[in-house]
């Protein structure tokens, strides 16, 4: 027998007091009340028969006191923990980790998801081991990392409310150093454990083609056309495969392939009849065990003309140009006879700019004065662009390093976002609220308008103003959307809880899905696909059910202080009641 | 037979006659202690049935010994002869106070070895004697007396209402016990209690004794016809 709470030596101090104390106050004098009689003959009679012909009778005190010491000590030792260990195993700590990966979701023959077994398993681990032993459950989506604990309904609840959920999984950091790991997996994304780990397989090979690649994509040569790349895979036996695209304006595309097993198929789809809004991708093939990969969702922006105000003296290049783009109702004015329009989309100011910013984004070339720019502070000769960031959406299919220019104004970047720059000064910088892009040079002193990158530029930059964007491509899990304060909701309209966290909010969904962000006018739609052949590959596993992975059960479910006090109870009430009624003293 | 007469009648003449005498009568009451228990207390009740069994002795002209005793003769009062003398008795009982422990057999034989005519003996006790009670009725039978008892219970005696740690006080010598009166232990005394009485009875059953129990809430009344039905006390 071991003591958690106590020293050996301190436990049987403890003892000792215990029985010492009892023994002592047992032998106490009771008062006894005073009764006179007429004659002790015939109780001297009674109780001499009694002491001399029962055996309870002499036993009734060393009884007694055996009782009271008992139900002290039980008492006493039950503060000191015991442990034994053949009744109650050892105090050991045990980490479930369970694999929360999205290939979890894939049924097994039974009908049952692989997640489902895991949770069977987990909770077959939480019967096994004694009273002492402390669990912790951590997932390996990093949602779920509890604390040890002996609570074996709370880890349950815990485990109750966990479920299969990123496209991340990662092996948490354990320490193995006082603990038991096991591992509760199929295998499929976490291969390789460390050495300690003691696997517990939930694998079980199954059919399943998947949606790996979804996408719809602009046609850079096709201004505001735009395409869907589907890319399948079979991880199964070969299947006949039906490909459904639908749009929210009713269009829809359909198709059947044959695909053998580990075949890829791609495809590209003109979405030239569709309008614009959700694209969803949907695969239906016989005997598919993961439905997580069969569906997709993409953004198709709405196609709308721009209408572009052009305020310049004269600008040739960038009248033609804005003149063919059939995206574009152009409108040009001199700056004299400027005035601000509610029906204007966008400006573009050609070394020219009004004393207050317009109420719609405008493209601001050259640096004028005005209060709502940054003011020149000078001039830079011949600036060469040394830096430019090609992930911000005005330089999407742009490149300008070769891009000469005669000269530029020096400005103060400040907050303004720097899209290129020399080492002198910024060449093009943007600004989020007010919306407005600015060069800092004109484009008669370079001959950026004479790039193939030039119309790109501008259409760029129209897009960015005002017209809608391809959905950003998250994967299920943790979504985050680079738009401070948004509210999420789902296609079909449904507001869902997300959180801000740093500039960004984020939201969880398990599953694939199109989401739109929005604060005040700003408005970024999110596909969330799984659209992972990692994923979508659910036979490959080489996992298997360690052998030390067998647990030991105990009779006893509980510390054995439980039992003792419970002894204890039943020892006083038993006490009680025999007092009471004399039996004992 | 009457000799002359067969003389002068030739006739055998038996003569009969009858000799009228006064019976003593001894009633020993039991001054002890323990009769001064109960509520009305033992002695009390022994007092009044000393007192009538007095008066309709007195009454029959018998001669009337009253006797008090508890470990020894405390007091006697002479032989009391007519009706007249009954408050001198009354007196004599009402001066009798408890006191001491119980011995009845060298009481009466303190008694009894005066010399002493046969009579009734009446003994009014609760029997409640260390000594035991059948070596005291043994010395009255030894000395051919006619013997009636009169065995007073308090109801306290035979139903205790006792319970809880208690130190039992003797309230004959005083001796103390500590006891844990528990309902078997309250049955075993009740039985040994009824025990007792019944080896009492027994006794005087055994030795052809007039015997009657009573406890102090019983009719005094009552107990005197009682006492009468037995036919013992007057001849």
């Amino acid at each position: 027998m071991t003591f958690l709470a106590l020293s050996p030596l301190e436990a049987a101090l403890l003892a000792l007091l215990t029985s010492g104390a009892i023994i002592a106050l047992y032998f106490l004098k009771l008062r006894h009340r005073r009764v006179v009689i007429s004659s002790s003959i015939l109780w001297k009679r009674v109780l001499d028969e009694r002491q001399s012909h029962s055996l309870w009778e002499k036993l009734r005190t060393i009884i007694s006191v055996a009782i009271a010491v008992t139900i002290a000590l039980l008492l006493g030792l039950a503060l000191a923990r015991p442990e034994v260990e053949s009744l109650t195993g050892k105090n050991e700590r045990i980490v479930l980790v369970l694999d929360t990966s999205p290939t979890m979701n894939t049924l097994t023959r039974d009908g049952k998801t692989r997640w489902q077994h895991a949770l069977e398993s987990a909770k077959g681990l939480l019967n096994s081991g004694g009273p002492t032993t402390e669990f912790r459950i951590i997932d390996t989506s990093g949602v779920t990392a509890s604390a040890f604990t002996t609570d074996r309904n709370e880890v349950r609840r815990l485990i109750e409310q966990m479920s299969p959920k990123t496209a991340d999984p990662q092996f948490p950091r354990v320490d193995d150093r006082d603990s038991q790991v096991y591992f509760v997996s199929d295998g499929v994304t976490i291969h390789t454990t460390p050495s300690f780990v003691r696997r517990v397989s939930v694998f079980e090979s199954a059919n399943n083609v998947g949606i790996t690649a979804f996408e719809v994509r602009s046609i850079p040569s096709m201004p505001l056309s735009y395409e869907a790349y589907l890319e399948l895979q079979n991880f199964g036996r070969p299947a006949e495969v039906g490909i459904v695209l639908s749009g929210t304006g009713g269009q829809r595309i359909n198709k059947t392939v044959r695909l053998g097993t580990e075949e890829i198929y791609k495809d590209v789809f003109d979405l030239s009849q569709f309008e614009g809004g959700g694209i969803r991708a949907m695969i239906q093939a016989n005997d598919d065990a993961l439905a997580l990969d069969d569906i997709a969702f993409a953004y198709l922006p709405v196609k709308r003309k721009t209408r572009t105000l052009l305020v310049t003296h004269s600008n040739r290049f960038l009248e033609t140009l804005l003149k063919l783009d059939n995206y574009v109702e152009l409108a040009v004015t001199d700056p004299a006879n400027y005035r601000e329009s509610p029906n204007i989309d966008a400006y573009i100011f050609d070394r020219f700019a009004p004393a207050s910013a317009p109420a719609r984004p405008s493209l601001v070339i050259g640096t004028p004065n005005a209060p709502w720019l940054k003011p020149s502070t000078g001039e830079v000769k011949k600036p060469e662009i040394a830096t430019w960031s090609e992930s911000h959406p005005v330089m999407q299919f742009v490149s300008v390093h070769d891009v000469t220019i005669e000269r530029a104004s020096r400005i103060e970047a400040g907050n303004l976002t720097v899209i290129a720059a020399s080492k002198q000064t910024p060449l093009i910088v943007a600004s989020e609220k007010p919306k407005w892009v600015m060069l800092t040079f004109d484009l008669e002193s370079s001959d950026f308008p004479f790039h193939v990158g030039f119309p790109v530029f501008i259409e760029n930059v129209l897009a960015w103003f005002s017209r809608e964007q391809l959905a950003l491509k998250r994967s299920p899990g943790i979504v985050d959307v680079p738009l401070a304060n948004a509210q999420i909701r789902t296609i079909d309209g449904k507001v869902i809880s997300s959180e801000q966290q740093l500039g960004a909010t984020v939201f969880a969904t398990s599953e694939p899905g199109l989401y739109a962000a929005t604060q005040g006018d700003q408005r970024v739609h999110v596909a969330v696909n799984l659209a992972n052949p990692t994923f979508s590959d659910v036979n490959r596993s080489v996992f298997k059910t360690d052998k030390s992975a067998a647990t030991q059960h105990y009779w006893l479910r509980r510390e054995l202080w439980f039992y003792m006090l419970t002894a204890a109870a039943a020892l006083i009430a038993i006490e009680w009641l025999t007092y009471h009624r004399r039996i004992t003293l | 037979m009457d000799w002359k007469a067969y003389l002068r009648l030739n006739r055998l003449i038996l003569k009969l006659f009858e000799e009228e005498e006064d019976l003593p009568i001894y009633l020993f009451v039991d001054s002890s202690q323990s009769m001064n228990y109960g509520e009305p207390s033992k002695l009390d009740y022994a007092r009044r049935v000393a007192a009538a069994l007095c008066y309709i002795g007195l009454a029959n002209l018998d001669r009337v010994n009253v006797i008090s005793f508890a470990d020894g003769l405390k007091s006697e009062l002479p032989p009391q002869r007519g009706k007249g003398r009954i408050f001198k008795i009354f007196r004599f009982l009402s001066e009798i106070s408890a006191s001491g422990d119980t011995d009845a057999k060298s009481s009466f034989k303190t008694y009894c070895t005066e010399t002493r005519r046969r009579g009734l003996a009446v003994v009014v006790s609760d029997f409640f004697d260390s000594h035991g009670f059948a070596g005291a009725l043994d010395i009255l039978r030894h000395f051919r007396h006619d013997i009636f008892v009169i065995h007073i219970a308090s109801h306290e005696e035979i139903d205790p209402g006792l319970r809880g740690e208690l130190l039992l006080v003797d309230a004959e010598n005083n001796t103390t016990r500590e006891i844990t009166i528990t309902p078997s232990l309250l049955t075993a005394y009740k039985a040994e209690f009824w025990k007792y009485c019944e080896a009492v009875e027994s006794y005087c059953g055994k030795y052809q004794l007039g015997y009657v129990r009573t406890t102090t809430d019983f009719p005094f009344e009552e107990l005197i016809l009682k006492v009468f039905r037995q036919g013992r006390f007057l001849k």
